[in-house]
């Protein structure tokens, strides 16, 4: 599937903002399920300096400066790319067991293997904990493939929890959503990681976007899409595999990859200092993914 | 007759040999050890008074030159002394080079190892290391992946704790590759030992130290290769950290800028210092500050001691950090179980001296060995924090151990375990006899054009107690020079490279606006502490008088030291007895040492500028200021004892700062605050005691007073006879242009300094705002009449009120033109999206 993605950030300051740095992660990395055409990233005032990388884990980072006083920032990311699906057995119950995931996982050198323990430790914001191995462990029995313990354990948080937008902010800890049973697709991720990882599996965050389309009849409008969040787990052998447990699927072609890291701290759409500012910026967030 | 049983015998220092395992100094038939018997043979020459005196001597030096270590749990005092104990650590130059060698060899296995870890992670990728020991630990800064600087080296300087055990093998125990600190301290110690004992000193032919800071700034140079004349600035977290006198010291030694984290800033993709004359750039940095400290938009979020975006800055080159951001994980103890593994896989043969023997819990086979072992070894958080000790098995209780089982078990990645070893012993002065104390050595290596440079010796502590288990300046420890003793002597140190002396003529110039600052305010909180004292003082002397004082003497004199010192005093004394209580157990006296130490922090931030003389008259002050509190409120003390010796104290100052400070613009902006303080103080007094009219005597003797506060009395008698009247009075303290001391020679050398201030680059010949507020206020004392300011009517001088309200007025607005005009003013910085750190 193509498309293009116009993802607006705009931020309205109380007072002026003199100068500011910040580092923007909206350009969508190219994966073995995606190819990212083009992107480009414009700011509004004038930046006196950018430039752009990848980071530690890959992804693509627009860092940038601007030394003109403000009292807004508008954001602009736009990227053209094309998605395919995942590839990965339908039928999940084939490939490594939860038992020799854990056994690869300890004894393993190879070298996925290796790297993929990263994920597996605590990061800034998931600490594995009792409570998130006891939410998961009786899914997860030695016989059963990895794959298809991690499909059951997506379906039991999508069942489980609520999907309420203004319950949680982006930094509510995994307890509190653990406690109030509701949360949004960042909450979900981490929640899911936090599971996985306190079993001694490794699993990293994703964000991107995820297309949604139109009841049948009606017209898509603009602007309605908007930045989602799932996760990638490691099973030796069959590799990196993505679940959204915000919609208890695979991820699929309309799953459209930004960046990964070890959870939301290593992909923050936007981030940065300012001087001056004043209290309480208002942001508003747009996404458009459209098929071409 | 027995000549000899009348001179009494003078105690001596012996140091017998031990008689048990690790004795440094005599070998096991209990001979001294050639490379100590000339230090032991001196020492043992020496009446034990002598050396208590030059350990005094040596106590004196150090505090002159501000040689302090702030100890992170002493809130009260925060600057602890440096101690030095006069007995060298000594090592012969035969073993020395041995431990070279593998120093040597250590550093360029470091170097390749960091190179590895934020490059290609080979060691990771083919097994040799665990991915968690670099991937679980805090150290690991992954925004700093791929960071390069120019030459062969991302550790530049690089310190190694060792010890040496009873077999007389020295051991690596830690490894410092963050910031190390110790070099300035090792170089202070060795400056203060060849003053306290110089023969001896000179006699065994020590291994110098210059070659090691040589090199240390020919490398930091030459990591800026495509500019001429570089500049360098030594980052430092500031005043409260525990090594600022180093800090300060080095950078003032290698001839760096020493700045803190508001001296920097951003612009463009380059890194720049705020000065006087607008923004310089700067191109390498001797970092002091912890690198995950050092920019709040990549790394901790809530840092307030880096500078934000100056990670990317370093990332496109523009600038060049050392140590390399990130080699902090190079201090992770884990490293040290795999290190013989590294070796092997990065050098391909073994290291020459090995480290304790390391058992990391996040390995499965080492976790049970520790649990079985807890209370035999030492276990320690992979994660160094400040104030964090290890705990040592052997002494916890049972308790203690169950508590440690129980957080090693909780997180085992996070700890390490080593086994307990006994340094061997030095002999250390403890005032009273030479006696043994465990010691350890820290080394430094620094990095060169092709490979390391080692310091030949280091720095030397040594325990408190016979067996103390740890030994960290943290907790206080003393320190000792060690000498590396050629059995030649030293060649001649070869000359150091012409480094243009032109581009540090210049540097002295451009200091950063924020010493600027402080030495303004230095010079204004000076100025204002002499004015308080001496109101006091002569209030004081006219309550001790012959005669009382009226009722409307006394308020006016409490007025005036009030309104000089801030405070507001409500009661109205009825005697001079409770004037007297009044003024010794008010808020005043605290109001005085509240100026004196923000006084003694302004100077604490320019440390860099001051002198040892000056530094010297400081600590007076600093000693002097308890004294405000409980002697002042001692009746039976008169206060002149008191305040004497800090009106002299602070006269030392300012005669220090006008007869030693090269006249740059530090010099400038000190003086700017001294005049502009002592002009508003004058105008205040003025107000307070002349402006009543008062009946007489008490108008001659308050006019007397004023003419005492304003050290005038002496010249006024001889030029106008003995009774002090108005006009004369308010002659010699507005407008005598020859005495330094009215308000008029105030403005003047004001004006004389604003002159030789930058004014920007405008090409219009208009006055500036600061200019035009002070000629305004010079044209008005110009044009004032001294009779119709000696006029009063209704009891009070009102031409005289007005004039001098509106001169303090003006004045402090003037400050604050120089203030903005000049100075930084930072707006609060904040993030953009506030996420919690944790560092993983």
């Amino acid at each position: 599937m193509k498309y293009r993605i116009s993802h607006i950030t705009a931020y309205k300051y109380a007072s002026r903002v003199s100068h500011c740095y910040n580092l923007a992660q909206m350009m969508p990395r190219t994966t073995l399920r995606q190819t990212c055409f083009n992107s480009k990233v414009e700011v509004s005032p004038k930046v006196s300096r950018e430039s752009r990388r990848e980071d530690f884990f890959g992804n693509n980072v627009f860092q940038f400066e601007i030394q003109n006083p403000h009292r807004e920032l508008v954001i602009t990311a736009t990227s053209q790319v094309e998605t395919r699906p995942q590839i990965v057995d339908t039928n999940l119950d084939l490939g490594s067991t939860c038992a020799e995931a854990l056994l690869k996982m300890r004894q393993s050198k190879s070298e996925d293997v290796l790297l993929a323990r990263e994920f597996q430790l605590d990061s800034a914001m998931i600490a594995s904990s009792n409570e998130l191995r006891d939410f998961a462990q009786d899914l997860f029995t030695p016989d059963r493939s990895l794959l298809s313990a991690v499909s059951a354990l997506t379906e039991r948080i999508f069942t489980d929890f609520t999907y309420s937008p203004l319950s949680t902010t982006i930094a509510t800890p995994i307890a509190d959503v653990m406690k109030n049973r509701k949360g949004v697709c960042q909450d979900f991720a981490h929640l899911q990681i936090g599971c996985l990882r306190a079993m001694g599996y490794a699993a990293k965050y994703v964000s991107g976007y995820l297309e949604t389309l139109p009841p049948p009849g009606e017209e898509k409008m603009v602007g309605v899409d908007a930045t989602h969040a799932w996760l990638s787990v490691f099973s030796p052998g069959e590799g990196w595999v993505e679940f959204d447990p915000t919609n208890n699927c695979l991820a699929g072609e309309q799953h459209i990859i930004t960046s990964w890291g070890r959870d939301f701290n290593d992909v923050t759409p936007l981030k940065g200092v300012i001087f001056g500012g004043g209290r309480n910026p208002g942001m508003t967030v747009s996404v458009d993914v459209s098929r071409v | 007759m027995p000549q000899e049983s009348l001179i009494p015998k003078l105690p001596t220092l012996e140091y017998p040999p031990l008689g048990k395992p690790g004795d440094e100094v005599h070998g096991v038939d209990g001979s001294v050890k050639p490379h100590w018997q000339y230090v032991m043979d001196s020492f043992s020459a020496l009446p034990l008074n002598a050396l208590q005196e030059r350990q005094n001597k040596a106590s004196r030096l150090l505090r002159d030159d501000g040689a302090s270590y702030n100890v992170y749990s002493d809130e009260q005092s925060s600057s602890r002394h440096w101690g030095l104990d006069l007995v060298p650590n000594i090592i012969s130059s035969e073993n020395w080079g041995d431990i070279e060698a593998a120093l040597l060899e250590r550093s360029e296995l470091f170097n390749m190892l960091l190179r590895d870890i934020y490059g290609p992670r080979q060691l990771i990728r083919t097994g040799v290391i665990p991915p968690e020991a670099i991937y679980a630990h805090r150290g690991f800064l992954r925004a700093c992946q791929g960071i390069k600087l120019p030459g062969d080296h991302e550790l530049i300087t690089h310190a190694v704790d060792m010890i040496r055990g009873a077999d007389g093998r020295m051991i690596v125990l830690a490894d410092r590759t963050q910031s190390p600190s110790g070099t300035g301290y090792a170089l202070e110690n060795r400056t203060v030992m060849s003053r306290v004992l110089p023969s001896m000193f000179r006699d065994s032919h020590v291994h110098r130290l210059a070659g090691y800071f040589q090199q240390l700034r020919t490398k930091l140079l030459s990591l800026c290769p495509h500019r001429a004349n570089p500049r360098v600035a030594v980052l430092t977290p500031g005043p409260r950290n525990e090594t600022y006198f180093e800090h300060a010291y080095l950078a003032n030694y290698l001839g760096f800028y020493l700045v803190q984290s508001d001296d920097l800033v951003v612009r463009g993709g380059f890194l720049w210092m705020k000065s006087l004359d607008g923004l310089n750039r700067v191109d390498v940095v001797l970092r002091r500050v912890d690198d995950s400290y050092c920019d709040p938009v990549e790394l901790r979020s809530d840092s307030r001691l880096g500078v934000p975006g100056m990670l990317d800055v370093v990332r496109a080159g523009n600038v060049v950090v050392a140590n390399s951001l990130g080699s902090g994980i190079l201090e992770n103890p884990v490293l040290l179980k795999y290190l013989p593994d590294i070796s092997r896989a990065l050098l391909g043969r073994e290291l020459r001296m090995d480290s304790v023997t390391t058992y990391w819990c996040g390995d499965e086979a080492d976790l049970s060995y520790v649990l079985a072992h807890l209370d035999r070894l030492v276990v320690k958080s992979t994660y160094r924090k400040p104030g964090q000790f290890s705990t040592n098995g052997t002494l916890a209780s049972a308790a203690e151990l169950e508590k440690l089982r129980a957080a090693i078990l909780a997180n085992p990645m996070n700890y390490v375990a080593q086994p307990i070893l006994s340094s061997n012993f030095l002999p250390t002065f403890d005032n009273e006899a030479l006696s043994p104390r465990p010691a350890i050595l820290r080394s430094f290596t620094v990095a060169g054009a092709g490979s390391y440079s080692v310091m030949p010796g280091g720095l030397t502590r040594v325990g408190n107690e016979d067996g103390s288990f740890i030994i960290s300046s943290q907790v206080g420890a003393s320190s000792k020079d060690t000498w590396v003793v050629a059995s030649e002597p030293q060649r001649e140190m070869e000359k150091p490279p012409e480094d243009t002396l032109a581009a540090r003529d210049s540097e002295i110039i451009n200091l950063p606006s924020r010493v600027l600052e402080n030495l303004f305010w230095m010079g204004r909180y000076a100025e204002r502490a002499e004015a308080c004292l001496r109101i006091l003082r002569t209030t004081y002397r006219q309550l001790n008088g012959e005669d009382p004082l009226s009722s409307d003497m006394r308020v006016h004199l409490l007025d005036a030291v009030s309104k000089l010192a801030s405070v507001t005093v409500t009661e109205v004394p009825e005697s001079d007895r409770s004037m007297i209580s009044l003024l010794r157990e008010g808020t005043v006296p605290a109001a005085i040492a509240g100026v004196l130490n923000s006084m003694l922090f302004c100077a604490e931030e320019a440390k860099e500028l001051l002198s040892s003389d000056t530094y010297r008259v400081i600590n007076d002050i600093r000693d002097s200021i308890p004294l405000l509190d409980t002697e002042l409120g001692d009746h039976f003390q008169t206060p002149d004892e008191v305040l004497d010796p800090l009106v002299t104290a602070l006269m030392a100052l300012a005669g220090l700062n006008h007869e030693s400070m090269t006249r740059g613009y530090g010099w400038r902006f000190m003086d700017l605050g001294r005049r502009l303080e002592r002009a508003v103080q004058t105008a205040n007094l003025t107000e307070c005691l002349l402006v009543p009219e008062l009946p007489e005597p008490d108008q001659s003797r308050i006019a007397e007073a004023m003419l005492i506060a304003q050290e005038g009395l002496i010249s006024y008698r001889r030029r106008y006879g003995a009774r002090p009247d108005v006009t004369i009075g308010l002659n010699l303290v507005l407008l005598d242009p020859d005495s330094p001391r009215s308000v008029m020679y105030q403005l003047t050398r004001m004006v004389m300094h604003l002159r030789k201030l930058p004014k920007g680059s405008s090409p219009l010949h208009e006055m500036t705002p600061i200019d035009k507020a002070l000629l305004e206020c010079t044209t008005q004392l110009r044009l004032a009449s001294l009779t119709e300011l000696a006029h009063p009517s209704e009891s009070q001088r009102q031409n005289l009120s007005k004039h001098m309200q509106s001169m303090s007025e003006s004045l402090m607005s003037i400050s604050e033109m120089i203030s903005d005009r000049y100075f930084d003013h930072r707006e609060a910085s904040q993030q953009l999206v506030s996420v919690k750190w944790e560092g993983l």
